[in-house]
Order: C-alpha cells, then sequence, then structure tokens
C-alpha cells in the first residue's frame, strides 16, 4: 500500500491522540490555557487585509499578545510552547452565524431537534439553552476550521435570541462566547408558495396578507417599544428581551427572501430605532445592493454551494453571489443552511467565491470578521490581532481550499483543542482492522 | 336499452351522394318506416299527455353562402332542411311547398363545431386532480377500494361506458352552443384507462335523441384521478401500469373458460378497436404516450396542451394525430422590474409563441383536431381561433380542426362535420366570413332545432345619426354587424363614449354618460322611423325629454379587407432547444480539436501527463501526446487540466419521476420518463459532468430500472440515452424502504427482516415464471399453438433479467448489516450486486464487498441528518479504495453533481489517497462501475471524446471547467456561456418590451408569477431525503 504525505500526517495525528478511546464520546474539552503560545514560521492571515510571510502569533492567557514577523517575536522560548508553524498558515478562528449547530443532532430524529419553538414571537427563548457541547457536529466542524458558531432559533416571525457558541466546552455555560448576540426575525413573505401538479412545478404567487402581516410585525415592535416607556406595568418577558434591540446591544437579523422584502424590513427596522441589523438573504440582495451598502446593512449569505433560485438566473449566481456583493462594497458573511453533517465545508464557500471573481482577504473576511462584526464581537474575535481571543488554527495549506485544509493546531481562547474526533477514530480503527498503512 | 334509431343503426347508403336525390327521398322514407330511423318515429315510444304532435321540421335555407366543408363552398346555395337532417343542399333549389324560408342573403352557413374534450352531460370526476397522496403520509391504499368483479388496481376503469350515465345538460348546452358547437364528445376524465366515451348532440331534446355514437372512444391518461392506490404513483407507473394492462388483456382474452372475471379487462379488450385518445399534459408526455402505444400496435389520437411547437420534429414523426387546445397565455404584467424577475424566460416565450402553435403543426403537415377545454371562458374559442389564423394559421385547417377533423377522429363524419345531404342538420347562420373577427353567429342549429344566439333578423342600421335631445346635438354612430351592433356617441369633436345599447327589429334601448366628470348619465328608449330613431328619455335629474336621431349618412366604416389587411403576421422569437433558459437554436455539432499543453489526467498507465496535447476528431480521442497536429480547432492549455468527463454514477436530473412506491416496482422505467427540459443538465456540463445513470428513488426495497444518459444539452429526451448500454436497476435497503419517516406506514417491509424477503420473495418468484414459461416452449409445437401461454409478467421478467445477469443492481445501502445481508441474498441467487451506492458504511464490511466483487458509489462527506448515516465518515472512500473495492463518488444531488470533482477533493483531504485515484473516482471508476469504460472514462486514443478541460487543478476549490466535450461537441463553455446570459438578457428584454405594449394596448394581463422547475418527484414528498 503505498503512503503519500496526507497518510503520514494523518498517522502522525493519531499517534499524537492515543488517549483518544471511545466513538461513542465527543473529545476531552481543552484544559484553559496555563503557559503562553508562540506559534511561528507560517504565513498568518490576520484577516485584517494583512497576510505576514514567515509571520508569528503569541498569546497568553486566551488573549493575543503578539502578531507580526517572526523576527520580531518574543523569544522568551523557556516559559513558552513553541509551535513550528513553518509551511503552514495560521488563521483566525472561522466564524460560523446563523447555524443550527449544537441545537440538532439528526434532523430526521424530532426527538433530537430542538431549535425550532411553538408561537410566532419567541424573542425570549434562547437558543444556548438548547446547546448540546456533546453534539457529534461541534468536533466536525471544529476539524474544518470553524471554532465559533452563533447558534440561532428559527420559525415564527421573532425566532428567538441567539448565541456565539465556542466549538469546545464541558456544557453551555462554559462553552457560551457571548450570550443573547442577536434576535432573529422571519420577514413576511410578498409571495406565497404553491405546487401546480398541471406543470409539476412550483409556482410562487402574490401574497395577499402580506400588508396585514407586516402590520402585525409593527405591533409587536410599536408595543415592545412602548412598553420600556410605561411606568406601570407587569413584566412581559417578550418586550422585556427585545430591548436590546433599541440600545445597540443586540442584532436583529432580519431573515428576507425578496429583495423588495429586504427593503421593506430595513425600513421597518430603522424607523423602530433598532440600532444594529443585518440581513440573512441570497441572491436577490444583489438588486438592491445600492441600498444595502447607502444602509450599511451586512449580508448572511446561504450556503453558496446551492442551485439556481430561478431558472433563468446565471447558472453560478449562486457562487458568485458573494463576490457580487463584495464588489458593491457590502460586507458578507459566509454561512450554512441545509442539513448541518454538511456545514463543515463553509471554508469552501468562501474558496469557491474567490474562484468566481471575490477578493482572497474579502473571503477571509467574510469567514471571520464580517460576522463579528454582524454579531457584535469583533472587539474580542474574528481577525489576529494583538488584545483579542486566541482563537486560532493552522492549517497545512490554504484553508479555503480543499487541497490545503488540514488543520494542525487549534486554540479557542488560548486553549488547544483536539481536532481528532469520532471520524477519525473510526478511520484508524477500520485502518487497523485491514492493515492498510502497514 | 337499445332504442330505435340508435346511431349505429343507421343506413349507410343514405349517405351516398351519387344516388339519385329522388331516390334518395325514397330511400330515406323507407328506412325511416324500416328502421325507425327518425326522430318522429322515436317519439313514438313515448307516453304522451296530449294529442299527437308530430312535426316535420322543414326549412328551406336560401341565398347563403354553404360552406359545406374545407373543400366544398356553394354560393348562392339551398339547403334544405327536414325531420333533423340536410335533406338537399343545391345552388338555388326550388323550395318545396311547406317549407319555412329563411333568407340568407349575405350570410353564410357553417357546420357547427365538435370538440373532442369534454365532460358533458356527465358526472363529475371528483378529485382528479394530481397524483399526489397514496403512499407518502399517512397510511398506504394497497389494494383496490372499487367494489366488485373490477380491475385489481383502481386507475384502471376500462369497463366505464360514459352513454350508460349520459344526460342532457340543459343550460351548459346553451353556453356550448353559444360559442359555436353542435356535438360533443363526452368521456370521465378518471384513471389511467378511463373507459368509453360518447359523442353527442348539444341539442335540447331527449337523451335518447342525442347519442351520436355510444363507445365512440376508448379514453387513457397519466392520471390515476381518484385513485390513491399505491400503485401506481408515478409517471413510470402509469406507463409500467398500462403496459402490463396489455399484456393482461392479451392473456385473458385467449383464456377460455376465463380463470376469474375481470370486466375492467373485458371493457378495455372490447374496446380495442375503437379510436385511442390519450390525455398528456405537454409534448414529451405526447410522446412518451406514443411510445406506449408503439409496443402495443396502437396509434393514439393524443390530447396534448399547446406546446407541441417546442419539439416539432420529435411530434411529427409520432404520426400522432392531435387534440390541441387555443389557451394562450396573459401576458405577464412586467411593470415592475423586480418582480418581473421572477417570470421565466420559458413562460414569456410560450406567452409569444403559443397562439403558433396550431400554425407549425399545420406546417409540419401534423393533423389536429382543436379543442375549447382549457379555457376560461369558452366563447374565448372563436376568439383564439382567429388570433390563431393571424399567426398564420390557415382557415381552412382552422375549419377543419374544429368541424372535419374532430368528426372522423371519432367516426361520426357520416353525420356530422361537413353539411351534406342526409347528415345532421348542424350548422351555424353567420354574419359573413366566420374568422372575420367581427363575424357574428347568429343562429346554431342542432339536429335541425334551430337556436338563436343572436337575432339576425334586426335590420342593418349600421350608419351615422344626428342625435338631438334638450335642446343639444350629438353624434351618433351604429356600427357592427347586425343583431350585434353598438352605439357610440360623439359628444364633442375630441369626446366620444360608449352608450349602453341594445337594438332590436324596431326598437332601441340606449344610454350614455356624456360628461366625463359627473354622473349624468342618459337614458334613451325608441323607435323605428323612416328616417332614424324617435323616442322618449329621462336625464339623470329625472326630467323627461322627448329625441330624435335622424340618418346622416353611412358610418365610415373601415373596409373589413383593408383591416386585415392591415394585421400582419406577428414576428415571434426562435425556438429553443431545450426550451427553457440557456437553451440554443441549435446543437452543437463534434468538431476537431486540438487541446495543446494541458496537463493530461490519462487515468491510464501513463498517469499524469504534463505538457501534452490531445486532439479530438470524429467524437473520438485521436491522439494523446507532443506536437500533436491539426487543422481543426487549436485550443491552448498552458496551465490547463484535461480530464475525462466526470460521469455521476448517481443521480436524479433530467427525470419527470423518481419515485414508484409499491413495493416491488421493477416494472417501472426510468427511460420512460427522462426529460430534456432540466436546466441541471446546463448547470451539471459546467461541472465537466458528461454523463449520468438516472436511478429510481429509494421508497421501496426493489425500485425501477435505470436510464443512463449524456448530457446533450439541448436533444430530445431519446437522443440523450446512451445507446446499447448495460441495463441496470435500483435496489434499496434501510429507512427509506422501512417508510421511516412515515409513522403510519403499514407497507410491507417496515423491518430490515422483511427487505430480506422482498428480495428472496422477487427471485423465487422469477425462478418459478422462467420455469412456466420454459414448460410452455417446451411443450410440441402443435400443442403449443393450441396452449394460452402464460401470463406475462413484467416484475418477473425484470427480476429475471437480473439473475441471468442481464440487468445490474446499483442498491442504495447505509448500515453494514444490510449490506452483508444483500450481498447474501443476492449469492443465494447466483447474483452479484453490481454496486452499492451511498454505502456509508461500506468502510465496516469492505474486505466482505470485495470478496464479494460489489464496486461502491459513495458520498465524500455526508452524515449525520438521519439515524443510518450516524457512522458515516468521509474516510470511507478510501478505506474501501485500499481495500481493494471499485469505489467512485456520486452526487445523487443536482447541487452537488456539479462540483464532482470537488468532492473527490475531499477524499483526498480526509483519506490522503493519491489525487490521481481521487480523480478516477468521478471518472474511470464510475465508468467501470455502468460499464462504459470501454468508451469512456480515461483519456486514450479511440475513447469517445468525452472531456473537460479545466483552467486549473481539476481538484482545487479555485478551478471552473472551461469546455465540457460529448463526442467531440462542446456542450458546455465557459465563454459561450457569457454570451448565453447576454443573449437570453436581450431575449428577455424583448419579451418585455412586447408584454409590456400589450398591456398599453389593453390586453389582459396577469401577475408575475414564477414557474420553478423542482429537482425531484414531489411524490416522493421527502425527494430530497428519498434519493440519499
Amino acid at each position: 500500500m503505498r503512503i503519500d504525505m496526507k497518510n503520514i500526517i494523518v498517522i502522525f495525528l493519531l499517534v499524537l491522540f492515543v488517549g483518544f478511546q471511545s466513538a461513542a464520546q465527543v473529545p476531552v474539552p481543552a484544559k484553559a490555557q496555563n503557559r503562553p503560545v508562540l506559534v511561528v514560521g507560517g504565513t498568518v492571515h490576520t484577516a485584517t487585509g494583512a497576510v505576514i510571510e514567515n509571520g508569528a502569533v503569541a498569546f497568553a492567557d486566551g488573549k493575543i499578545t503578539y502578531v507580526g514577523a517572526a523576527s520580531g517575536a518574543p523569544a522568551d522560548l523557556k516559559t513558552m510552547e513553541v509551535v513550528n508553524a513553518a509551511g503552514k498558515h495560521v488563521y483566525p478562528g472561522f466564524i460560523l452565524p446563523n447555524s443550527r449547530v449544537g441545537l440538532v443532532e439528526i434532523e430526521s430524529i424530532r426527538a433530537t431537534v430542538d431549535f425550532d419553538e411553538q408561537g410566532d414571537y419567541n424573542p425570549n427563548v434562547r437558543s444556548l439553552i438548547s446547546y448540546n457541547t456533546d453534539s457529534e457536529h461541534i468536533p466536525a466542524y471544529r476539524y474544518s476550521g470553524i471554532l465559533l458558531a452563533e447558534a440561532a432559533p428559527v420559525g415564527g416571525v421573532v425566532a428567538g435570541t441567539s448565541s456565539v457558541m465556542q466549538m469546545d466546552g464541558w456544557n453551555w455555560e462554559d462553552a457560551v462566547h457571548t450570550k443573547d448576540v442577536a434576535i432573529h426575525l422571519n420577514w413576511p413573505g410578498m409571495q406565497k408558495v404553491r405546487f401546480d401538479f398541471e406543470t409539476f412545478s412550483r409556482i410562487s404567487e402574490n401574497n395577499p396578507d402580506y400588508g396585514k402581516n407586516v402590520e402585525e410585525v409593527s405591533a409587536f415592535f410599536n408595543d415592545a417599544i412602548g412598553y420600556s416607556k410605561l411606568s406601570a406595568k407587569e413584566v412581559n418577558l417578550k418586550f422585556e428581551t427585545m430591548q436590546g434591540l433599541f440600545s445597540g446591544a443586540q442584532t436583529l437579523v432580519i431573515h428576507a427572501g425578496k429583495a423588495k422584502e429586504v427593503v421593506d424590513a430595513v425600513l421597518f427596522a430603522e424607523s423602530k430605532g433598532v440600532k444594529r441589523m443585518t440581513v440573512a438573504c441570497g441572491d436577490e440582495a444583489i438588486s438592491i445592493a445600492g441600498f444595502l451598502k447607502e444602509h450599511n446593512i451586512g449580508v448572511i449569505v446561504p450556503s453558496i454551494h446551492s442551485l439556481p433560485v430561478r431558472d433563468d438566473e446565471d447558472i453560478d449566481l449562486q457562487y458568485s453571489m458573494a463576490a457580487i456583493l463584495s464588489k458593491a462594497g457590502i460586507k458578507v458573511a459566509f454561512s450554512h443552511t441545509g442539513s448541518l453533517g454538511t456545514g463543515r465545508n463553509l471554508p469552501f464557500y468562501a474558496g469557491t467565491s474567490v474562484a468566481h471573481g471575490m477578493d482572497k482577504t474579502e473571503a477571509l473576511k467574510a469567514l471571520t470578521i464580517y460576522p463579528a462584526q454582524m454579531l457584535g464581537i469583533d472587539k474580542v474575535a474574528g481577525t489576529l490581532e494583538v488584545g483579542k481571543d486566541a482563537t486560532l488554527f493552522i492549517s497545512a495549506g490554504d484553508a479555503l481550499d480543499f487541497r490545503g485544509n488540514q488543520l494542525t493546531d487549534a486554540f479557542i481562547g488560548g486553549k488547544r483543542i483536539v481536532l481528532d474526533n469520532k471520524h477519525q477514530e473510526l478511520y484508524r480503527r477500520y485502518s487497523e482492522k485491514y492493515g492498510h498503512g502497514k | 336499452m337499445q332504442l330505435p334509431g340508435g346511431a349505429s343503426m343507421n343506413p349507410i347508403a343514405l349517405y351516398c351522394p351519387q344516388i339519385h336525390e329522388n331516390m334518395l327521398r325514397y330511400l330515406l322514407l323507407f328506412f325511416c318506416l324500416a328502421a325507425g330511423f327518425s326522430k318522429l318515429a322515436a317519439q313514438e315510444t313515448f307516453p304522451t299527455n296530449d294529442v299527437r304532435d308530430l312535426r316535420a321540421g322543414a326549412y328551406a335555407l336560401i341565398n347563403a353562402k354553404v360552406v359545406a366543408s374545407t373543400a366544398s363552398t356553394i354560393e348562392n346555395g339551398t339547403l334544405l332542411v327536414r325531420e333533423g337532417r340536410i335533406e338537399k343542399i343545391g345552388v338555388n333549389l326550388p323550395v318545396p311547398a311547406g317549407y319555412t324560408t329563411i333568407d340568407l342573403k349575405g350570410k353564410s352557413v357553417y357546420p357547427s363545431f365538435i370538440d373532442l374534450h369534454t365532460n358533458y352531460g356527465l358526472p363529475r370526476a371528483e378529485n382528479a386532480g394530481g397524483p399526489g397522496g397514496g403512499g407518502f403520509g399517512g397510511a398506504e391504499q394497497i389494494q383496490s377500494k372499487t367494489k366488485g368483479a373490477y380491475s385489481p388496481n383502481q386507475s384502471i376503469k376500462a369497463d366505464y361506458q360514459a352513454v350508460r350515465e349520459f344526460t342532457i345538460d340543459a343550460k351548459t348546452a346553451e353556453k356550448w352552443r353559444a360559442a359555436g358547437f353542435g356535438t360533443v364528445l363526452s368521456f370521465r376524465a378518471d384513471g389511467i384507462a378511463r373507459g368509453t366515451s360518447v359523442a353527442v348532440a348539444l341539442a335540447d331534446d331527449r337523451d335518447q335523441n342525442l347519442i351520436l355514437k355510444d363507445q365512440a372512444a376508448a379514453h387513457l391518461s397519466f392520471n390515476r384521478g381518484t385513485s390513491r392506490q399505491v400503485y401506481p404513483s408515478s409517471l413510470m407507473g402509469f406507463i409500467a401500469l398500462l403496459r402490463q394492462t396489455y399484456l393482461d388483456a392479451d392473456w385473458y382474452s385467449k383464456q377460455n373458460p376465463k380463470p376469474y372475471r375481470d370486466l375492467s379487462l373485458e371493457g378495455w379488450i372490447a374496446s380495442q378497436n375503437l379510436p385511442q385518445i390519450f390525455d398528456a399534459n405537454g409534448w414529451v408526455n405526447v410522446l412518451r404516450a406514443d411510445k406506449v402505444g408503439d409496443e402495443f400496435g396502437k396509434q393514439y389520437i393524443i390530447r396534448s396542451t399547446g406546446d407541441e411547437y417546442q419539439r416539432l420534429k420529435e411530434i411529427k414523426a409520432t404520426g400522432a394525430k392531435l387534440i390541441i387546445p387555443v389557451n394562450f397565455p396573459e401576458a405577464y404584467d412586467v411593470e415592475d422590474p423586480l418582480d418581473a424577475e421572477a417570470v421565466t424566460l420559458t413562460d414569456m416565450k410560450h406567452w409569444e409563441m403559443a397562439p403558433a402553435n396550431a400554425a407549425m403543426l399545420e406546417k409540419a403537415g401534423i393533423q389536429f383536431a382543436i379543442t375549447s377545454d382549457r379555457l376560461k371562458e369558452r366563447t374565448d374559442f372563436l376568439k383564439n381561433i382567429r388570433k390563431a389564423i393571424e399567426y398564420g394559421l390557415s382557415e381552412s385547417a382552422a375549419l377543419s380542426a374544429i368541424t372535419e377533423v374532430p368528426a372522423k377522429m371519432i367516426g361520426v363524419d357520416n353525420r356530422v362535420g361537413t353539411l351534406a345531404a342526409g347528415k345532421d342538420a348542424n350548422f351555424l347562420i353567420v354574419s359573413g366570413n366566420l374568422f372575420s373577427d367581427d363575424a357574428v353567429i347568429y343562429e346554431n342549429w342542432v339536429q335541425g332545432k334551430r337556436y338563436s344566439i343572436k337575432d339576425m333578423d334586426v335590420p342593418d342600421y349600421a350608419g351615422n345619426y344626428n342625435l338631438q335631445l334638450n335642446g343639444k346635438s350629438y353624434g351618433m354612430e351604429i356600427s357592427g354587424k347586425p343583431g350585434a351592433q353598438k352605439v357610440k356617441i360623439k359628444v364633442t369633436d375630441s369626446l366620444s363614449v360608449d352608450a349602453k345599447s341594445k337594438i332590436e327589429d324596431n326598437l332601441i334601448t340606449m344610454s350614455f354618460n356624456p360628461s366625463k366628470k359627473q354622473p349624468e348619465t342618459i337614458r334613451l328608449s325608441g323607435w323605428r322611423t323612416t328616417n332614424g330613431w324617435n323616442g322618449k328619455g329621462q336625464l339623470s335629474n329625472g326630467n323627461w325629454i322627448e329625441w330624435t336621431a335622424s340618418a346622416a349618412g353611412s358610418s365610415d366604416k373601415k373596409d373589413e379587407k383593408a383591416r386585415e389587411g392591415k394585421k400582419s403576421k406577428p414576428e415571434i422569437g426562435d425556438v429553443i432547444y431545450p426550451f427553457i433558459a440557456f437553451g440554443t437554436k441549435e446543437l452543437p455539432k463534434s468538431e476537431e480539436m486540438l487541446i495543446r499543453n494541458a496537463t493530461v489526467w490519462t487515468n491510464e498507465k501513463d498517469g499524469i501527463l504534463q505538457n501534452t496535447d490531445v486532439l479530438v476528431r470524429d467524437g473520438k480521442i485521436a491522439g494523446v501526446g507532443k506536437n500533436l497536429t491539426s487543422t481543426g480547432k487549436i485550443v491552448d492549455g498552458t496551465g490547463k487540466h484535461v480530464t475525462a468527463g466526470i460521469i455521476d454514477e448517481h443521480s436524479h436530473i433530467a427525470l419527470a419521476a423518481i419515485n414508484d412506491a409499491t413495493t416491488n416496482s421493477s416494472m417501472v422505467r426510468e427511460d420512460d420518463v427522462v426529460n430534456s427540459e432540466d436546466n441541471n443538465i446546463y448547470q451539471q456540463l459546467a461541472g465537466g459532468v458528461v454523463a449520468a445513470q438516472l436511478l429510481h428513488g429509494s421508497a421501496n426495497p426493489i425500485g425501477g430500472q435505470s436510464a443512463l444518459i449524456k448530457l446533450k444539452w439541448g436533444a430530445g429526451p431519446e437522443e440523450l440515452k446512451i445507446k446499447g448500454a448495460d441495463k441496470f436497476i435500483k435496489f434499496a435497503l434501510g429507512e427509506n424502504v422501512k417508510r421511516s419517516s412515515n409513522a403510519q406506514s403499514m407497507r410491507f417491509p417496515q423491518t430490515r427482516m422483511g427487505v430480506e424477503q422482498v428480495y428472496a420473495d422477487a427471485f423465487t418468484n422469477a425462478l418459478e415464471y422462467e420455469k412456466k414459461w420454459k414448460a410452455f416452449q417446451a411443450l410440441p409445437e402443435k400443442v403449443r399453438a393450441t396452449t394460452a401461454p402464460p401470463r406475462r409478467d413484467l416484475v418477473d421478467e425484470t427480476m429475471l433479467e437480473i439473475i441471468r445477469g442481464k440487468r445490474f443492481i446499483t442498491c442504495h445501502s447505509y448500515v453494514q448489516s444490510e449490506i452483508n445481508m444483500m450481498m447474501r441474498v443476492a449469492e443465494r441467487f447466483g447474483v452479484r450486486i453490481n454496486s452499492f451506492t451511498h454505502i456509508m458504511e461500506g468502510y465496516k464490511v469492505a474486505d466482505k464487498m470485495r470478496a464479494h466483487g460489489v464496486a461502491a458509489g459513495t458520498f465524500s462527506d455526508w452524515w449525520n441528518y438521519k439515524w443510518e448515516v450516524h457512522y458515516a465518515i468521509p474516510y470511507n472512500a478510501a478505506i474501501m479504495h485500499r481495500e481493494g473495492v471499485l469505489t467512485a463518488i456520486n452526487s445523487d444531488d443536482a447541487n452537488m453533481g456539479r462540483r464532482l470533482n470537488q468532492e473527490a477533493a475531499k477524499a483526498v483531504k480526509y483519506g490522503g489517497i493519491s489525487e490521481e485515484d481521487a480523480i478516477k473516482m468521478v471518472t474511470l471508476n464510475p465508468a467501470k462501475i455502468l460499464h462504459l469504460d470501454q468508451q469512456m472514462g480515461s483519456i486514450k486514443t479511440g475513447k469517445s471524446a468525452d472531456i473537460v478541460l479545466w483552467n486549473g487543478h481539476p481538484l482545487s476549490v479555485y478551478s471552473r471547467a472551461e469546455k465540457t466535450l460529448i463526442e467531440g461537441a462542446v456542450y458546455y463553455d465557459l465563454e459561450t456561456d457569457m454570451k448565453r446570459r447576454e443573449e437570453l438578457r436581450t431575449e428577455r428584454a424583448r419579451l418585455i418590451r412586447k408584454m409590456t405594449e400589450a398591456k398599453k394596448g389593453g390586453a389582459p394581463m396577469q401577475r408575475p408569477a414564477s414557474s420553478q422547475q423542482i429537482d425531484f418527484d414531489c411524490d416522493g414528498e421527502l425527494a430530497a431525503l428519498e434519493g440519499n
């Protein structure tokens, strides 16, 4: 049996994590950083725009203490753990916004689904409560560089409140990075879809109730605003949780499909005094790029590895939409919609976008600092800068390409996390059974 | 009840034109007496509650232009009608005494119309809409719910006879007549086999007198109607059931005595010699229906839906006569540019071209009848036919399509469809040319009964008048054909208003508002004078007035001919293939091409060659090497890569149906439902895919037969298929076949234990089946000739093909237990499973798989969306590959199918296999699995030039396919794609302009709506999951 470099890497990893015992358990959560770390010699992608060849990143107590040329790195080698990244690439941990990670294990088994609460207006339900740190998806995500994720609820009109979670931790309190960062609003649709048997196709038609639907949302926001000003009142849990939108503590994530819905929703939110908002929307954003730029609204794009939405659109419009939006001056964040199992491909959405015209630096930002800004965590996450969280990873090659995305080390808040998981364990088990690699 | 005077008893001699007229009269009399032919005679059997009151109904229509048929028009014609029939037609015939004479000077007589697609006078078939329900969600209905000795399949209703349920519907008949119809064919639209129809007259009469022909035609469809039986639940199933029914009928008819009774089958057998009318929605289904007919020696008449112009060549090749609608779509309101984006090119082009369909069919020499079915208003029928004429349909073909052709189709041309002595007196009295815009149908005679639509005795009041009332003077114009004239009031030189008006023989009623701003309606009632009109009127303030309107010369009627001359044939765009965005006018042709200096992934022992040329000629790879020369097209491959075209071993694109739902669906064939009009074909070409196995879904342990296609964008369904390819079938294991997602499911099997038994049973039955046939074939020839052969069974035949190595299994599989089971069951019957698809736990039994000799087609990294993929790992491909299992990576997903090269890259990322082996997993290995590797899968001289030119490393996320060639023809080219986008924009813009003009012109509009192709069969509600 031929063994190439990749095999050697894998076998190296297997040897490294001999303590990894059981496929039935996710890896042991990492211990807090107890010693400064110096990553040195790699190409450092800071996600601020800089790419530092032969760079170094140092961090202590979970915070970055140095980013720059290897030559200028702190040289206190006795106290530091040194990680040689020569020939490798160093990235800030990727941030996955608008995800169901931790909130569902197996989509087709209802008992494992914990992201969609009964009722239309649920700002008060909080995703972190459902967040299962023992989800098997989590180690699979971080294996390709996703180290933070927004666990966000869905359903109804106001779906609930999301939190940013670390892809490691003993329990949700331990794993939470920033709690209650955003409220998710599902804007009413202007269209209704029905299935036509005659032509065997989906027909989208006008939603005659659109106006009524919007009025209902408006009333809810008005009541929430009024609630804060009432002198004597009974406590209303829903309205209590809405206040962060008006103070700027929380992001309003607007989910809307059609361009006109987005415009309507943004103008609506502005008129209600929402301080920070972002839209989760697909290619329709392109036709209103000017509007979005003018209103400084970022866009969370759905999985761009998607089929054209309309029969007549450019066959690669989904692949190129992030590039088009980005060139129009709009901040884009990649996200993953659909089955959780394939969410680990997030970095490759950025890669595909680069193949379709997106600037590579912008593509990296769309995996890191832009989602951080949208979720209000950019002060501590999203770039490799001194003072920020030491949430970063080292990849053997270009992490946006299948051919390079091969993580060797990863740190969340300075904690070195275990990359190996059930998949590698089973790989090892059966490779051994068949005597492969011997 | 057998009635005297039934249509079938009419003496043929009556209609022979060469018989002398006097002779004819005697004959007529004779037959009236002898055979009880006349309706007068028919009356005799009914009780009277009065004295006898028989009437001859004798009329002479004189001075008419009689358009007796498309071949015969008689100027100054006389038409004699008596007792419901046409007695005589000729030029200026003498009028016999006692006949009521009607002078039709200036008017025309046409045969009244015939519609072959109606359920007139029949109860509505309930819920005959879509094929939903049954088997997906809720408990499956396994057995037919029809009580009695009928077909075990509820959608076979061949026993139904419309004549037994038919009864007059006077109100509806009146509407039909008003639109010009005299005869309709009535059937019940329920079921795949719908039984027979009845041809009836639209007269107001006793039911017994209305039947022109019972058992006029037998009706078939691709719609199971009210049945919710689990099988068939897909288009493939409908076709398979039809085929099996033909076989069953043949077998049943040879049984003596019958082993059991099946009244549906007996109905089917009895109706085989009737015209067979097949309901098919869309041209693709026309082809499908015709193919079924071809197999059993039937030429169907096919009722289609008006899009046949999109594939004329193929439609023509069917040889089928069509029944087409004239329900042209309304323009979309495209005023809002954002909303307009939703409207597809297909819908816009169809809006433009639908009115030209009939003309294009005529030009192509395809015979058709026109139905009023699908019109919102039946009164639009003539209007839309006129539109079709405007778009190039000849008047003669138009008339023929609504009279002679339908009459001949159902064999009632001896009575209706043309005007001739002895035929039914079914005709229209029309103001002039039936197809001119202002034509008025005054009367519609059905079976000699006179029905007035518009009063034709009203004098022609057309002209200008000077209207005086209340001290004011207005201009007044009456225009239009008598009986349907309209009044316009000229208030000032610049303001004219339409008056509401009713003009009768001597009286006129009209009202109008001379002011645009205020409600000042003036209401007038008047009567004819020698020089116009006088009358009384009331103003809006209640004051009574006198008014006069005196003639002031003939109106400046625009000359009809001049107006017609102005109407030039509208210009329309081109048909594109397929008829969706990015379709092309012409298909690419194989060309000679030399790709120079590229990195060539040969998939042969040469491995990956740097700086190498690839020569393509005559659809084949003609050379691989250095410094090749060619006089053909030279492509610089510097920095680029050439690989064999990607083959997707598991795909569901380009199909109109994925799942049928019965436990063993081996009789259904994806081959029957290949859909060339699927944009996934083009999208996948852009991902370097050249061929795919189109698999049945996984709703059942034994699924349907596969179709193998090449992605020849633009080619018709038949041309997509790979000729001479081996035959494959889908099997499936696990959660889907247990119907795990449906808590109410009760279909066998519900466990993996049961699944095993399904296979054991099906293979065992097939062997028993083989025995029966062998025994039959072993009979001495003489004995065999007199022995009824065993029943042919499409399920057993398919299973036997598998056992005998003539069909190969692609088995959907997940967990190790079932994978093991499948191999063992197959081995029991001497079968080798050809490939396991998905095979997510293949890594656990890879050694056993190697021993069995089965190949694998897997996902790269899908997992954990259902329980049975809980242990799926992205190292699966690598482990199986290392263990010596022939391994491919496939999509089962129209989306992922566009990036199979990248999926292969993940086998490197996760399993560390070589890049060369990774590329083979999506090219050579699937070619081997599908037994196509002799022609495809590697870059080797002599193989089919199915290759891809990549602009970079084919496993990199940053690379794209620049050219995708199939058999040497460039089906996808990145640069051409950019041009096509531009063409698409231009074409959309042109159509949007045209629609905007149509809106200005006051055409009815519909709101923008998008019709989106779906990428799976809706019957599999979980289709996204059903497949995988």
